[in-house]
């Protein structure tokens, strides 16, 4: 019995030892602790170019928190979040290579920088300098127009005698100069359309054959105006016509024609890409149906809007053709 | 000849039937029934404040339970019990139905397996099927009797069994070599049924294996699994949720105390799986725990240790008795703003309707206030720790003294690496007065004390320090025989800072509630008890409510009860 006393208390002992590291659930200290800054907020890379360049920020917390870094040109109005939860700010979760979030582009200009804390009151501001904006694209993209010359005169195109086109400078999605896209048609949904043929765009070569890794990129800059029924008034398509026999010409009979069409409900410009392989097949395309980027002969851009529902609006602001993934994201 | 003649033909008729009175077929009852009546009325501060409530309220009702058992043959018994119920204010029937309460078929075959089907009471061992008893009942009074039997006989709490439907089997063998003897016991029942569109058919089957051997040792082998079934729902993923528990007891006599040394260990899997096989979700846990108890005619003592792995989760063993997502039946809404009232100490002393009669596939919600240290029986995750207890009797049985202690350390931190301390402890005397003293009637007098502390250390946010006290009381005299006044007194006060846990629907913690306490609840009794049986009486009682939480300008209330109940229990 004298044994059995002594094995109970060493298995007692064994098991009193073995408690755990580690704790189970989230840390008190981060959902009800007091933040504080434990290091400062600092930017790495001020005065960067993001031609090459980047910068990242650096900051210590109390706690896991959630944080959010917002960078504002102060010529341009571009914006830049970087969001995160920890407590620390570093390299690895705010690295910047001049990317944007909110269009349009940087430019060489001053920017505010502000860090804040979506649970907290807690603002620390701080300013940044860009001395080269940073250049989109892997090498592989092809600019079909940035509007910076004007208005190619080989774009032909037609707008409703009340409607207009015109370049525009100030306020452009990049650089300076945008087309302007706008009027009221109320006969026709037809506001006007313009036609880019691939042998007038800004830079030449020919796109990639497989069309899951091409995309087709370009800056609109919508309004808020709504139709009388509380829809977004202005409804963009984009038509992609395809030479399959390379003789120059479309031919709807024995021809793709491909196309994607979407309402303009967003204020301001954004970027809207599509991948090639996305595109939906024309009703009428006679063609071989198979997408085939290597083959376009140009694309046309329409802007339409119901006849009743008024004023309408798409500015068009850099139209570029990318590899692999949509032009942002590289 | 003739009186032959009427002879032999009468022989020949009755013969048959005297042959047919032979087999033990027959029909026999038995039932329980009831007579209960309360009436609350608000008193206090709240009876001026609160303009909404009514002044009083109350119901009260009359019970039969008729148990019909038929004997077909002498191997088995068809048991149903149907209950007659009507509430106290209606007319015509309006207030009276007829419920099926229990149906269950028993029986033996060949004289080996014995069987049951329908209805039946399981229980294995407290880390994987146990029916623990609920918070603030420990030590009770006797004096409260009225009350814990309504609770118990209403949700099918008879000791630390579950209610449940299935199957259940068993038979023992004896043999004469090194092995003493084995005994089975299977089960197989259906805890949840289809739900149209809802969750899937809960079963649970289980089965215990106990061998004796010569030499005072027993093993025994305890399995659950509870699983919900893929096909019943459209659910697509399912829960799975096996516990074993293997038991080794060891007994020995020396001098004049018996000695009984038990160790339980085991572990536990719970998981969630998709309908392609693969595992949303899975934790393991083990458990181990070791008692050395002694015992003689007057004294028992023990001193125990267990381990629970935060992990270790068991539907059978960890399903609370007290269903906090519930309504109390006493004014389920006060205060102007018509709040849901939360249960309270008198809810759970007093209401069967807050109880909970099925398993649950999750933790269920418990207050901390009322039960901060196991809130989930001896099957808590997360404890380790030893513990003690001690009874003593004198000679005539007219002092009773039970006492015990149990200090316990989370093995992990909740939400910091600190880790809670956590200690209970209890007291309790009984004094049969009319041995001990010049009093010639019947006299018992009881009373008990106990307390929960919970202690963290760190920083302010990290820091707890909880405290709480339940003192009970109960005194009992007779008045002429069988007639007794009775008084009793609970009394609860909670005190300190929490921090409360909320998880998800996979038990994990995701967040916390920092808790304030500065409670005090008390009940107060006198009425009187007249006992035909330990088991048939009737009590008539009047009852002092209050319930006081400093922390809540509105969690007040002052009640004043008169309630009156006959029983009977056959």
């Amino acid at each position: 019995m004298k044994k059995l006393t002594y094995l109970f208390l060493l298995i007692a002992a064994l098991f009193i030892s073995c408690e755990k590291d580690g704790i189970e659930g989230p840390n008190l200290n981060d959902l009800f602790g007091e933040l504080n800054i434990i290091e400062n907020f600092m930017i790495v890379g001020d005065s960067a170019s993001f031609t090459s360049g980047s910068a990242y920020f650096t900051a210590k917390f109390s706690k896991i928190v959630d944080w959010k870094i917002s960078i504002t040109g102060l010529s341009s109005g571009a914006e830049k979040i970087i969001i995160g939860k920890s407590n620390e700010i570093n390299a690895t979760n705010s690295l910047w290579r001049g990317e944007v979030s909110l269009l349009p582009f940087f430019k060489e200009e001053n920017c505010s920088v502000l860090l804040t804390f979506p649970m907290h009151s807690d603002t620390i501001s701080d300013s940044f300098v860009i001395n080269g904006a940073k250049n989109y694209g892997n090498g592989s993209e092809l600019v079909v127009s940035d509007f910076e010359n004007g208005f190619n005169p080989n774009f032909t195109n037609f707008f409703q005698s009340t409607c207009l086109k015109k370049i525009e400078t100030g306020d452009a999605g990049q650089s300076d100069r945008f087309l302007v896209q706008e009027g009221t048609c109320d006969w026709d949904w037809l506001i006007g359309y313009v036609d880019y043929p691939a042998n007038h765009w800004l830079q030449q070569g020919t796109l990639n054959a497989n069309p899951d890794n091409v995309y087709f990129n370009m800056m609109i800059k919508g309004d808020s105006t709504l139709s009388p029924t509380n829809e977004a008034n202005s409804l963009f398509k984009l038509e992609f016509y395809e030479d399959e026999n390379q003789d120059g010409y479309y031919d709807q009979n024995t021809e793709d024609r491909l196309e994607v069409e979407f309402d303009v409900n967003w204020n301001g410009w954004k970027m809207y890409s599509v991948k090639y392989s996305d595109l939906i097949l024309a009703w009428n395309s006679g063609g071989n149906a198979i997408r085939e980027p290597n083959k376009i002969l140009k694309f046309r851009t329409l802007l339409l809007a119901n006849p009743a529902s008024g004023f309408a609006k798409a500015d068009v602001d850099y139209i570029v053709w990318s590899e692999g993934s949509p032009i942002l994201n590289q | 000849m003739t009186k032959f003649i009427k002879n032999l033909i009468f022989f020949l008729i009755l013969t048959p039937l005297l042959s047919s009175g032979q087999v033990a077929q027959k029909v026999w009852y038995d039932g329980n029934s009831r007579a209960m009546f309360y009436r609350d009325a608000l008193s206090g501060d709240l009876k001026d404040i609160d303009t909404t409530s009514t002044r009083s309220e109350g119901e009260g009702y009359t019970a039969i339970d008729l148990g019909m058992h038929f004997t077909p043959n002498n191997q088995i018994e068809i048991f149903s019990e149907i209950r007659i119920k009507n509430d106290f204010g209606y007319m015509w029937g309006s207030g009276a139905y007829v419920d099926l309460r229990r149906l269950s078929v028993k029986g033996i075959l060949n004289d080996r397996i014995s069987f049951n089907l329908g209805d039946m009471f399981l229980k294995q061992t407290v880390f994987t099927l146990n029916n623990f008893d609920q918070e603030l009942s420990k030590y009770e009074p006797s004096v409260f009797q009225a009350y814990r039997d309504l609770i118990e006989y209403e949700n099918f709490y008879f000791d630390d069994y579950w209610r449940m439907q299935g199957l259940q089997s068993n038979f023992s063998y004896t043999f004469y070599n090194a092995i003493n003897s084995v005994e089975a016991d299977f089960f197989a029942s259906r805890v949840r049924g289809v739900e149209w569109l809802g969750e899937p058919e809960l079963l649970m089957l289980g089965g215990t294996s106990l061998i004796k051997l010569e030499n005072s040792l027993s093993v025994a082998i305890n399995h659950v699994n509870s699983f919900e079934v893929q096909s019943s729902s459209l659910d697509t993923a399912t829960y799975y949720n096996p516990v074993t528990n293997v038991q080794l007891e060891y007994v020995k006599k020396i001098n004049d105390l018996n000695y009984k040394a038990s160790l339980d260990l085991g572990g536990s899997t719970r998981g969630w799986q998709e309908k392609n096989g693969t595992t949303i979700y899975e934790a393991s846990g083990s458990f181990l725990k070791g008692v050395l108890k002694a015992t003689n005619k007057r004294i028992m003592t023990s001193v125990g240790f267990s381990y629970v792995d935060p992990d270790f989760r068991s539907a059978g063993a960890q399903s609370r008795r007290v269903n906090y997502i519930s309504a109390p039946s006493s004014y389920a809404y006060y205060t102007n703003n018509t709040l849901l009232r939360p249960i309270s100490m008198m809810d759970i002393t007093t209401d069967p309707n807050v109880y909970n009669n099925r398993l649950s596939t999750s933790l269920m919600h418990y207050n901390t206030l009322y039960t901060a240290v196991s809130p989930y029986g001896e099957a808590t995750p997360n404890r380790v720790g030893p513990s003690f207890s001690f009874e003593y009797k004198n000679k005539d049985n007219s002092v009773l003294v039970s006492t015990e202690a149990a200090y316990y350390k989370e093995l992990i931190g909740q939400g910091t690496t600190e880790k809670r301390a956590l200690f209970s402890s209890g007291l309790m005397l009984t004094a049969h007065l009319e041995k001990l003293s010049p009093l010639k009637n019947k006299t018992v007098f009881e009373a008990s004390v106990s307390n929960e502390n919970v202690e963290r250390g760190g920083s302010d946010l990290e820091a707890i320090s909880f405290n709480s006290m339940m003192l009970s009381a109960g005194l009992s005299y007779e008045l002429f025989k069988n007639l007794k006044i009775i008084g009793g007194l609970k009394s609860f006060a909670g005190k300190g800072n929490e921090v409360g846990s909320q998880r998800d629907e996979y038990d994990q913690v995701v967040g916390y509630e920092l808790l304030d306490f500065d409670s005090k609840e008390d009940i107060l009794m006198l009425g009187l008890q007249y006992n035909f049986t330990n088991d048939i009486y009737f009590s008539l009682q009047t009852n002092k409510i209050d319930i006081d939480d400093k922390t809540s300008e509105i969690s007040q209330l002052s009640l004043s009860r008169i309630y009156f109940m006959f029983n009977m229990n056959l």
